[in-house]
């Protein structure tokens, strides 16, 4: 590791400001457990890093709505989101996903706008968000958008963001008459990136499920919805039927973790089993 | 001297908390990563990026016009004060840094050195080289016969006389090939009831200390001091003075507490680069690695095992044929002692009659292999138990009862001839298989979920021969000081040895004083490892606290104090020397008795002073969807006679345990044409905290091992003989699916269970 110049601005102005979109040595820090992976590999050498720590309680709260949404700031701790009585309480799946993620050394520093914006395909929180429908908040000297959690990741560590642009908070639309489940798969030990994960949310109403959404995350390139076997599910199908439609349609990838036949197995088999989980004690019709 | 006519007073068969646990957790033990010296230089490697290549040209320039850069060093500059800068215990196979040729992905080209390390890690990523390529060879069982050669030439140390008849072979990768012949097992093969063949496999992995490797050099007037964190100085100095061309005297090692050792940090390790850095730079030097370097620098052998059994139609093991291929990488380092003192015991602690074992240490182009925890015998129990399972499955036997029938009895020679004694391997099979209950119905599972148990034994002989020398030292107020060189790197060994001084010197453990190895200080030993501490040094140190004794009971009579008194040793002191002043130094030292093999059979009546084994109980749930598997719980039952200090020996089984259940069913090192795929800690995953088996236990036998200290002998690698096969047996009783190449993955289970439906998983 070379020497680097570590920036704390005070505003958001300024920190946008200290960004610069020419040179990829110049990057924003969250928690930093990404970038110092990558600085310690000689994969990415900063010439300046921006830390976001200084910016003010907006980018390191947790509110809830009155309808029940979360507005949850970048800077806030994957440990801060796991124990809030608010995130137990209007989307406990995320503070579950939170107990098996990395470990509590990560947690405690690892931050959401780090999180999304670090763009890999092993990670738990990406397929939970897609599933709950969340948007981030991104603001450049531009101005600020909303990006789907879903379009944020284009390839391979490759987001939609710019090179002046900051992830500023998290939204999630309210869950409430909603359910969902994520079920982690790790092809080695218990705290090991994950080889596939698969998240479902969806409503019920008159034993019939609605507006269900199923992504998974790990197995491919980007975190993604599987269309097909939500429409298949919604269509009536049963939860090992929609398994199976879910492990034709993911475009699986093989890596260290398994090959990509094994992996579409998993990916029906943990589609069935988040379903059976998400409505567990619920009866369903047909 | 009668050793075992020590009595105990006491201080053996305490749980005395480690001694020094209190400085441990206040983080005041001293460790060699915080070791600084004043005007002190860091070295940064440059490795190699082919498996296999002469060196065309190594370009410093850019690196060394780096400001803040002292100097860029390579093998050649080397070569100009250490004209022969070859190293290792068996072979002097190993340059300091590469010369003329490299022979694996990581291996050390050259070094930068400057006072910050970020410019020294920088520097050796400026250097570059340019390399012709040259065929290369990996498989452990390929190198036999391929034509790509690893070295030119065969270099064994002289050291070993037994290596003397490969001096100078040419045109192999077979670094040392060990053969035992006993009775004639083609005969029975083609008598047998039933013949079984099978092949089994393990991969490379590695030790994995939380502290990296780390040395520091510093010279002057003509010596060498060495800080290191090593598990044997004894062994460092002797070579570093044979490089050198210096005299023992002026070469001093010493160690501080490791953050764990494992059997990697044995031998030459970083100690000869730091030395050669530090008479070039004429400055003190400090190479400590990244955790990440560790996998180029020692390994587990990677070993594929080919066995062959005749049994009786009533479950008996006639002959066995054992073909054992180590995969050793591109040096020596102790692989050939591997293949040699493990190979012996590869038909496992069964009385078979005939039995015929090839056992080949191999030169490959991977990352070296040494000795890892149990010495080569996990690979071969590994296999000779996943064998044994099978045939007891196919003949319809219960796979204890088949062990029981076959199991080496005291009194009855092993495949060496060697005749077992104080090896206690029925009560350590039956108590392993009572704590899993086995023979009692249980839950087999419902659903997809399948349950299934599984029992494995394996056992090892102590390598031999070894020396360890003690020093007991009583200063004039009585208190103890300890010299003895064995290096304490989390296994308890400080506290154990302070505890067998004290036990013969009738006073408390707490109050001994053991100094850490320290050449210039404590006395010659061969090293920590093998488990030949407790037993070797053990005996060292009753010998030399005995001598005290002598010397305290010459004392009295020359004072005329009657024999027997009560009198302080103080008061002796005080009495002789009219003040609080004097010592007493007893001094003792131990190595057995020890016949080589035979080159031809192997054959010998004193391969080991003594046998450790052990054996592991498993039981497992699969899930038949998936192919991943829990395992609810792991006892791991051994025999290590008199237990010194039995906590310890239980957080040992324990440890062990946990260590090889990471081998079995996560860690790998992979390779994709020499180059390591998976070069980081994201990649190569060790156990956690969450993986440990719902329950998990260690324990031992009641047993004495005659000859030992207080009856006591090794049990720090004990843990890890068994544990891969009972695991497999278990995943086999569970769901009727062998795996028979290590790792254990739950992708393997799930391609054999669609294998065995006869509706096999497509590659991709
Ligand atoms: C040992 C270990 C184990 C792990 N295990 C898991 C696991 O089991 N599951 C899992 O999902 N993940 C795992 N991870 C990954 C972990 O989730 C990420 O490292 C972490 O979430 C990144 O957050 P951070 O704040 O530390 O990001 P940083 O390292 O600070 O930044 C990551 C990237 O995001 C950029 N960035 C940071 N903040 C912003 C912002 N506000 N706006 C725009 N860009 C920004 C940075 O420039 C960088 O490119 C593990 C990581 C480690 C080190």
């Amino acid at each position: 590791m070379t020497p680097f110049e570590l920036v704390e601005p005070a505003s958001l102005g300024e920190a946008l400001a200290l960004l610069d979109p020419d040179d990829p040595a110049v990057r924003p820090i969250g928690g930093g457990t990404a970038l110092m992976l990558m600085m310690k590999a000689g994969f990415f050498e900063p010439r300046r890093l921006v830390s976001l720590r200084g910016l003010g309680p907006g980018i390191t709260g947790i509110n809830e709505g009155a309808d029940g949404a979360l507005d949850i700031g970048a800077m806030v701790r994957l440990g801060q989101l796991e124990r809030s009585p608010v995130i137990r309480r209007a989307a406990p799946v995320i503070a579950e996903t939170l107990v098996t993620h990395s470990n509590v050394r990560v947690r405690n520093v690892a931050t959401i706008g780090g999180n999304l914006a670090h763009g890999d395909p092993h990670m738990d929180l990406p397929p939970v968000l897609i599933a709950l429908g969340a948007e981030v908040v991104a603001a450049s000297p531009s101005g600020e958008r909303r990006i789907a959690v879903e379009n944020l990741v284009e390839s391979y560590l490759e987001t939609a963001l710019g090179g002046d642009e900051l992830i500023t908070s998290l939204h999630i639309p309210s869950q409430r008459n909603r359910r969902a489940a994520y079920i982690k798969v790790t092809a080695r030990s218990a705290d090991d990136w994950p080889a596939l994960g698969v998240a479902v949310s969806l409503a019920v109403e008159n034993r019939a499920i609605r507006a269900p959404r199923i992504a998974i995350g790990a197995a491919t390139e980007t975190a993604m919805r599987l269309p097909k076997a939500e429409a298949a599910l919604t269509g009536g199908a049963s939860w090992r039927d929609t398994g199976r439609e879910a492990a034709a349609e993911a475009p699986v990838i093989g890596d260290h973790h398994g090959s990509a036949a094994y992996k579409r197995v998993l990916v029906g088999v943990t589609v069935e089993r988040a379903l059976r989980r998400a409505l567990a004690g619920v009866e369903i019709a047909g | 001297m009668n050793d075992t006519a020590f009595v105990s007073t006491g201080q053996v068969g305490r749980s005395l908390p480690r001694v020094e646990a209190r400085a441990k957790v206040t983080g005041t033990a001293e460790y060699i990563h915080n070791f600084r010296l004043p005007g002190m230089l860091i070295g940064k490697i440059c490795r190699s990026t082919v498996p296999h290549g002469r060196i065309r040209h190594i370009d410093t320039s850019a690196a060394a016009a780096i400001p803040g850069v002292y100097a860029i060093v390579t093998g050649e500059d080397i070569r100009k004060i250490i004209p022969d800068p070859y190293y290792g215990p068996a072979f002097h196979d190993q340059p300091i840094l590469a010369l003329d040729k490299v022979r694996f992905v990581g291996e050390p080209v050259a070094v930068a050195l400057a006072a910050d390390p970020h410019i020294a890690e920088n520097a050796a990523r400026a250097i570059t080289v340019e390399y012709d390529e040259l065929p290369a060879v990996y498989d452990e069982v390929e190198a036999v016969t391929a034509t790509a050669y690893v070295h030119d030439v065969l270099k064994p140390a002289g050291t070993f006389a037994d290596l003397k008849h490969l001096v100078g072979r040419r045109q192999t990768n077979v670094a040392l090939d060990f053969h035992l012949r006993r009775g004639d097992v083609e005969a029975e093969f083609a008598a047998a009831d039933h013949v079984f063949a099978h092949e089994f496999r393990t991969q490379q992995v590695m030790h994995t200390p939380l502290e990296p490797f780390v040395s520091v050099a510093e010279a002057a007037n003509g010596a060498v001091t060495i800080h290191t964190a090593s598990q044997n100085p004894s062994f460092v100095r002797v070579e570093i003075a044979r490089l050198l061309g210096l005299k023992e005297n002026r070469v001093r090692v010493r160690t501080a507490f490791l953050g764990g050792g494992f059997g990697g940090k044995l031998y030459i390790k970083l100690e000869a680069l730091v030395t050669a850095l530090t008479l070039i730079a004429q400055r003190p030097v400090k190479v400590s690695l990244t955790m990440e370097e560790q996998f180029f620098t020692i390994t587990r052998h990677p070993c594929t095992f080919r066995i062959k059994s005749a049994v009786t139609k009533d479950g008996r093991v006639t002959a066995r044929k054992c073909e054992v291929y180590y995969n050793g990488g591109a040096y020596a380092d102790i692989g050939p002692r591997v293949a040699q003192k493990s190979g012996f015991a590869a038909a496992g602690p069964y009385d078979i009659a005939n039995v015929h074992i090839d056992s080949f240490e191999t030169y490959t182009n991977r990352p070296p292999a040494g000795a890892l925890r149990g010495f080569g015998t996990p690979q071969l129990v590994w296999a000779y138990e996943s064998h044994t399972d099978l045939i007891a499955r196919a003949l319809s036997l219960d796979p204890v009862e088949f062990r029981r029938r076959n199991l080496l009895r005291d009194g009855r020679p092993q495949a060496t001839g060697t005749v077992m004694r104080d090896a206690p391997l029925a009560a350590v099979l039956e108590r392993a298989a009572a704590a899993i209950g086995w023979g009692q119905p249980f839950d087999r599972g419902s659903g997809p979920v399948k349950r299934g148990r599984g029992i494995a034994i394996g056992f090892k002989a102590s390598i031999s021969p070894t020396a360890s020398v003690a020093i007991v030292n009583l200063s004039g107020d009585g208190s103890c000081t300890l010299y003895c060189g064995t290096v304490d790197m989390g296994q308890g060994s400080t506290t154990a040895m302070a505890q067998i001084a004290a036990d013969c010197l009738g006073i408390e453990a707490e109050t001994v004083r053991v100094i850490a190895a320290d050449t210039d200080v404590t006395p010659y030993d061969m090293g920590t490892l093998g488990s030949r501490s407790t037993y070797h040094m053990g005996l060292a140190i009753q010998r030399a606290a005995a001598d005290a004794k002598a010397k305290l009971a010459a004392l009295a009579a020359e004072l005329g104090v009657p024999e027997g008194t009560n009198l302080p040793i103080a008061e002796l002191f005080r009495r002789k020397y009219g003040a609080q002043a004097g010592n007493i130094i007893g001094t003792g030292s131990f190595m057995p008795s020890h016949k080589s093999p035979d080159p031809q059979t192997g054959q010998t009546d004193d391969a080991t002073p003594y046998w450790m084994s052990a054996a592991t109980g498993c039981e497992v749930e699969v899930d038949t969807e998936t192919g991943r598997f829990r395992i609810l719980r792991l006892v791991n039952v051994a025999d290590c006679g008199t237990a010194i200090n039995p906590r310890i020996v239980e957080t040992q089984l324990t440890g062990a345990t946990v260590m090889q259940l990471g081998f079995t069913v996560y860690e790998g090192m992979e390779f994709t044409d020499g180059q390591l795929r998976n070069p980081s800690f994201a990649e190569y995953k060790i156990p956690g905290i969450r993986d440990m088996p719902a329950r998990l236990e260690g324990e031992i036998v009641t047993s004495r091992q005659g000859g030992g200290p207080f009856g006591a002998k090794g049990v720090g690698e004990s843990g890890t003989y068994a544990v891969s096969p009972a695991i497999a047996n278990a995943i086999h009783d569970a769901v009727g699916v062998r795996i028979s190449a290590l790792p254990i993955t739950a992708e393997k289970v799930y391609r054999a269970l669609r294998e065995a439906a006869g509706n096999p998983l497509p590659e991709d």
